[in-house]
């Protein structure tokens, strides 16, 4: 089943690019449990993309270890390449809830606090500024995730 | 798919993690055995997982060889490093390590000079991101008397 993040208008969106074999992407992901749960009804969602070259048969057992709640899809290549390449993992976007990405990609591990303030931010806040790509203005973005 | 949108990402150059060290030739008499030190360097700051990492979901560090003038009896890696990393432990390796390989020539094996063939499989992470599995080419030189 092919997923488009153009069916998440409307939300809050925060795509998580990860894999079952990456430590820090394990550390995120009670955190991403924890937000799917406590913000979900406000019109948020995780979207767990997993860049495993074994597909499901890696994810599956992750997945039911680690009881994730959110949507884990499969990534692939092409994917990959439309997001800068995913050398690294775990990598984040924040997107907004007109489908652009709010704030810069987090690229590795950062604080669960960091997550929150950019995901309450979105909730709270109607009105985003994004950094499109080939976008003149890449230096305005929402000054609320400085808590 | 989720192709929103294009993002020129600087994201960190794919590069290698790890490095394997030039071998020296390897001399063996047919129907002998003899070892070959595979020595792979991991770049500062990096590590990767050990051939048993604790976790089922890590990859290991995986020598192989392919079939060539050798026969490729046992390998035998370094003892790894406790390592508690995000509230984990860990068993990886850091720096420089050698990578033990037990061969042995055929007794016709054919006298004169060849390359052993092989892959060395491994996935690094530093504290804060994890790479791509990668594979590296390894190869030296042989013999057989």
């Amino acid at each position: 089943m092919v997923v488009k993040l153009s069916d998440y208008r409307g939300k809050v969106v925060l795509l998580n690019f990860w894999a079952t074999w990456c430590g820090p992407c394990g550390v995120e992901v009670p955190w991403f449990v924890d937000f799917e749960q406590r913000y979900k009804s406000q019109g948020f969602a995780v979207l767990g993309v997993s860049m495993d070259e074994d597909g499901w048969a890696a994810i599956k057992p992750y997945v039911s270890d680690h009881k994730i709640n959110y949507r884990v899809l499969l990534g692939n290549d092409t994917i990959a390449q439309l997001y800068g390449g995913l050398d690294s993992l775990p990598t984040s976007f924040l997107i907004d809830k007109e489908g652009r990405v709010a704030f810069p990609p987090h690229i590795g591990l950062i604080s669960k606090n960091e997550y929150v303030n950019e995901i309450q931010c979105l909730l709270e806040n109607q009105q985003t500024t994004s950094l499109h790509a080939g976008s003149d203005d890449t230096s305005a973005s929402l000054a609320c995730p400085a808590k | 798919m989720l192709g929103l949108m294009t993002l020129p990402l600087l994201s960190p150059a794919q590069q290698n993690k790890m490095s394997v060290a030039p071998s020296d030739p390897l001399i063996v008499k047919r129907g002998e055995a003899a070892k070959q030190i595979l020595k792979a360097v991991i770049l500062p700051g990096f590590h990767v997982n050990s051939d048993k990492p604790k976790d089922e979901f890590l990859i290991p560090l995986k020598l192989t060889w392919n079939a060539g003038p050798l026969e490729a009896k046992s390998i035998s890696y370094p003892k790894p490093e406790e390592m508690e990393l995000n509230g984990s432990q860990m068993v990886v390796y850091t720096g420089t390590i050698a990578i033990e390989t037990q061969f042995v020539a055929a007794k016709d094996a054919a006298p004169g000079s060849s390359t052993a063939t092989g892959k060395l499989k491994y996935q690094a992470c530093n504290s804060q991101m994890c790479f791509r599995p990668a594979t590296l080419d390894v190869h030296f030189p042989v013999v057989i008397e």
